[in-house]
């Protein structure tokens, strides 16, 4: 069973899944361009059997349309450029989703067994609890955001009080060891200069 | 995991992206910039009276039905088809085997993957931790692949979560006899943010 192949064919396995858990299927976006087309041709599709069976037009008849297309010079410029650069914006979207990778908020976590993809989500709140309580910081004055490489605390102290800060930078690094995560994140600490009456 | 093929999604947005982008430069070009306007003048009535005339063609004798449009609709009527299959194909790759092998020449061994499933969802379905957890068997290039994706409460580290579910994948390593490739996805999402903060421990 656990002959090399087998071992080779896992891994690869597993890093097509990496590959996927860790960013977008573009599916929304894909499908929402197959609707919207769906939808125009069914239209196109409608007018012209309208047209056929000489009922009239829901809003042009295809003739119209055509002719319009021949005519485009005579149509208000404002209209037109209105419409292309529409046209042109939309375009430049579409690409730009297409081409771009579209990571997921999303880290891997080394694992002896099978593979562990882990939303930042977690991996921030997390860090705030564990922040939160190395600091002496009240919960709902920790925020921590967690981005491709860079996980960062910001601690608002309970004004008069100090926050420990060692504590709190001891704790995340070893927290963000333990979880030996792919990129790695690199830990930044911040502590606001003014405190919070009352928290 | 699932097999949504995703350069097909890809494709399909660049090639109407790029679609928009040329209409929208030519309308645009139409309008303000006399190199495009000009060679658009010249031809845009010919080829319309070009097609206009073939229209008129294909009109069936004796009847005002013009087999043009009719080619039209069909066209249509095909991409409409492909486009409907394209969003049906999305997602899709769970799969009910687990293992199968011939283990002697006269019959084969099937596991189903309901029995994986079940085993790992019990053992990790008491833990607090977990706001909610799911077991479930995909095919990933003629692989099965156990993915268990768990939902964790809010501020729990995922590195328990994940040796939690590791513990119960190798509980199940040890039932079959071999290793099947699995994926933990350790989630928050909308669940997690209206559940109660866990205890610092």
């Amino acid at each position: 069973m656990s002959e090399p192949s087998t071992y080779r064919r896992t891994q690869s396995t597993y890093r097509r899944i990496l590959r996927r858990e860790t960013h977008s299927p573009r599916s929304v976006l894909a499908i929402t361009v197959a609707v919207v087309l769906i939808l125009a041709l069914l239209y196109l599709g409608t007018e012209i059997v309208l047209a056929m069976i000489g009922t009239r037009a829901l809003l042009a008849a295809p003739l119209d349309m055509l002719d319009a297309l021949a005519h485009l010079d005579d149509a208000p410029d404002g209209l037109v450029v209105g419409v292309g650069v529409g046209l042109l914006l939309i375009g430049a979207l579409l690409i730009i989703g297409a081409a771009t990778p579209g990571r997921r908020g999303r880290h891997q976590m080394s694992t002896e067994r099978g593979l562990a993809v882990v939303d930042d989500e977690v991996i921030a709140s997390a860090l705030a609890r564990h922040a939160a309580h190395a600091g002496d910081v009240d919960p709902d004055n920790t925020t921590v955001s967690v981005s491709r490489r860079v996980a960062g605390v910001h601690l608002v102290p309970t004004s008069g009080t100090r926050i420990r800060r060692d504590a709190v930078i001891s704790t995340v690094a070893e927290q963000l060891e333990a979880f030996d995560l792919t990129p790695s994140l690199e830990p930044r600490i911040v502590v606001a200069e003014r405190g919070r009456v009352g928290a | 995991m699932n097999n949504t093929n995703r350069v097909v999604n890809r494709v399909l947005v660049a090639v109407i992206g790029v679609i928009f982008l040329a209409v929208g430069a030519a309308l645009v070009g139409i309008a303000s910039i006399g190199a495009v306007r000009d060679p658009y003048v010249e031809n845009a009535r010919d080829v319309h009276g070009a097609v206009t005339g073939w229209l008129k063609s294909t009109t069936v004798a004796q009847t005002s039905i013009q087999w043009g449009w009719i080619l039209v609709l069909a066209v249509i009527a095909v991409l409409v088809i492909l486009l409907i299959v394209f969003v049906a194909r999305q997602g899709h790759g769970h799969h009910g085997t687990l293992i199968r092998e011939e283990t002697s020449p006269t019959g084969t061994t099937v596991i189903d993957s309901s029995v994986a499933e079940s085993a790992v969802q019990q053992d990790i379905d008491g833990n607090t931790d977990f706001l909610a957890s799911r077991v479930s068997t995909y095919r990933v290039r003629g692989v099965s692949v156990l993915k268990v994706s768990v939902t964790c409460r809010r501020g729990v580290s995922p590195r328990s979560a994940v040796t939690v579910v590791q513990h119960s994948l190798t509980g199940l390593d040890a039932l079959l006899g071999r290793e099947i490739p699995a994926l933990i996805q350790v989630s928050g999402g909308f669940r997690a943010r209206v559940a109660p903060r866990t205890r610092t421990r």
